[in-house]
């Protein structure tokens, strides 16, 4: 890589070793990605480590290197959601509790040590921090190194900054450099169409089994996406940035989809429109039929396949303040219909403190939540399948993303509310 | 006649060893998670969505593979592996290395102080010739000789 006099000086350890094993592993790094040179960072980052669980986050010897020698970020960072220590909100046995005290042994120091290295503050912990009222926004052609994949493809797609699919560690080393190899999204070549994938449906998708046969066909491409503008409105309002954040987490999760143009919708197709394919792009569609098929392919993975639900997760990705109002509506009227007082399946819905916050400043709804029975928590469902003793409860979602990394099961909305509601679940779909 | 192949070493390091192949992208924090939270003095592969490599062991391994998928933990991943003394020898990619893998086995290398050999753009030739068993040895120039 070409270097900077800078980047050379710190190399050969001008601001001492811990400086210079920073800076050696975003050379190698870059190198292997065949990047020319660094480019500035330009933003305030967003790390996939909440966690001190081993093999998720760094090692907290790691942290302490950095943090005692003095290293932070360039600018603040956000972290992906808490780990699951709020257990009024989650309906753990003590048995459970145990097991994640002892899981989550070293939180504390963890959290104390990010807080050095840049942390924005104590509640800077969602998967969804472009949200207005989180604030952790880039602007349009903003250079950043972020990591947790759905974030990445959000951040790329929909507000058009520009950032890689970095590893964890990789995004905090990154960020404490205030530098990352220019190289893959970062680049107008890197950021064109590789496929071209046409939605022919007759109705919108659930945008998480849409995202998912996205991803499953174009893998690490990039795909432009056209057909689906039919169902979306152009002014990129709340509605279609939800449909957006949710597509792009399955697109990321299930393929590793870091970028996607929907035509007339995101901001990059709205400028260069098919001139984004590269020559030669690959193409294929996806009909009702292709979906219906993906969804009946998803095995239950429950110990008992007829098992009643226990739990029900919701918001992974995070929900924004829009569909949190959207399921307190929907499950309650969904109760009236059944003339129930609250739920069968105990709920957690899942977002961001400050989208929390916000929330519960509408009574009205939040109101309408809590007499149901539903509960709120900025913690990460998967996060909760961690515990091998929650692994084991039958837990519903409508989120293909969990689906996909855990044992939970995928269940459209409509199926889902009256799941929670009545305690059953509409065996129409065929058990696999 | 030994057959050769010629990749782009990242890694550099002389290793000796029989080849564990898997065909479809490497999972890194599916393959190793279960023996990283039980402490395995052993990594054996936890990932279910892989058949070729599901319940071998990886420890010591040559992993021959096109490139690797999955989560962006793979970095913190690779880490904890090289620190517990589980990890594979080596890594040949038949494809340009992803930049989840980059990371991780580069962190391992500097933060850890753990070589994982690794060597990348060797093929589709290389992944199609290779079996499990096939006994590999890797030259530092990224040369890779069937023994």
């Amino acid at each position: 890589m070409k270097l900077t006099q800078e980047e050379n000086a710190i190399r050969k350890g001008s601001r001492g070793p811990v400086w210079q094993k920073v800076m050696n592993t975003l050379i190698l790094y870059g190198e292997a990605l065949h990047a020319e040179c660094f480019v500035d960072i330009e933003w305030g980052g967003h790390f996939s480590i909440p966690f001190a669980l081993p093999g998720v986050g760094p090692r907290l010897e790691m942290l302490t290197e950095l943090a005692e020698a003095g290293l932070k970020t360039k600018y603040p960072f956000t972290l992906d959601p808490k780990a699951p220590i709020d257990f009024e909100n989650l309906g753990l046995s003590a048995e459970q509790k145990r097991v994640f005290r002892e899981m989550l042994r070293d939180q504390p120091a963890y959290d104390k040590r990010m807080l050095e290295l840049g942390l924005r503050d104590e509640n800077a912990y969602t998967c969804t921090p472009y949200f207005t009222e989180v604030g952790n926004r880039p602007p349009r052609g903003a250079i950043l190194a972020w990591s947790e994949s759905s974030c990445v493809v959000f951040v790329n797609s929909v507000l058009a900054a520009r950032t890689n699919r970095n590893s964890s560690i990789l995004d905090l080393l990154s960020n404490i450099a205030g530098k990352t190899p220019l190289t893959g999204l970062l680049t107008d070549e890197g950021r064109r169409a590789t496929w071209r994938i046409d939605i022919k449906v007759l109705k919108r998708p659930h945008p998480q089994l849409l995202g998912a046969a996205i991803g499953r066909l174009v893998m690490d491409g990039v795909p432009y996406i056209t057909g689906l503008d039919r169902f979306l409105r152009p002014d990129l309002d709340d509605e279609t940035v939800d449909y957006l954040k949710e597509m792009g987490a399955a697109c990321a999760a299930i393929g590793a989809v870091g970028l996607y143009h929907v035509e007339n919708i995101t901001p990059e197709a709205i400028d260069q429109g098919r001139r984004l394919l590269v020559a030669g792009a690959a193409h294929d569609a996806i009909d009702d039929g292709k979906l219906e098929a993906l969804l009946a392919s998803y095995p239950v993975m429950w110990k008992d396949t007829q098992a009643k639900p226990r739990k029900c997760f919701i918001g992974c990705p995070h929900l924004s303040l829009r569909e949190l109002r959207g399921w307190a509506d929907s499950i309650f009227d969904a109760l009236q219909a059944e003339g129930r007082p609250r739920i069968a399946v105990e709920t957690i819905l899942c977002a961001a403190p400050h989208t929390i916050s916000r929330f519960k400043a509408d009574t009205e709804s939040y109101m309408k939540l809590i007499s149901a029975g539903v509960k709120l928590s900025p913690t990460c469902p998967e996060a909760y399948m961690n515990n091998p003793l929650c692994a084991k409860e039958p837990v519903i979602t409508n989120s293909n993303k969990f689906r996909a990394f855990t044992s939970a099961r995928l269940l459209l909305d409509e199926e889902l509310i009256e799941a929670i509601v009545t305690g059953r679940i509409n065996q129409s779909r065929d058990l696999k | 006649m030994s057959q050769v192949f010629k990749g782009r070493s990242i890694l550099p390091a002389t290793v000796e060893g029989q080849a564990l192949v898997t065909r479809r992208g490497f999972n890194t924090l599916a393959c190793f998670y279960k023996s990283i939270l039980t402490h395995a003095s052993t990594a054996v592969c936890g990932d279910q969505d892989n058949p070729e490599l599901f319940g071998r062991v990886l420890t010591a391994q040559i992993i021959c593979l096109p490139k690797s998928i999955g989560s962006t933990s793979a970095g913190a991943t690779w880490d904890f592996v090289a620190k517990m003394g589980i990890a594979p020898a080596a890594m040949l990619f038949s494809e340009p290395i992803d930049s989840l893998s980059a990371a991780g086995l580069i962190l391992a290398d500097i933060w850890v102080g753990r070589r994982i050999c690794t060597v990348d753009q060797l093929g589709a030739e290389f992944l199609a010739a290779v079996q499990t068993g096939q006994p590999l040895k890797i030259m530092t120039d990224g040369t890779v000789i069937f023994i």
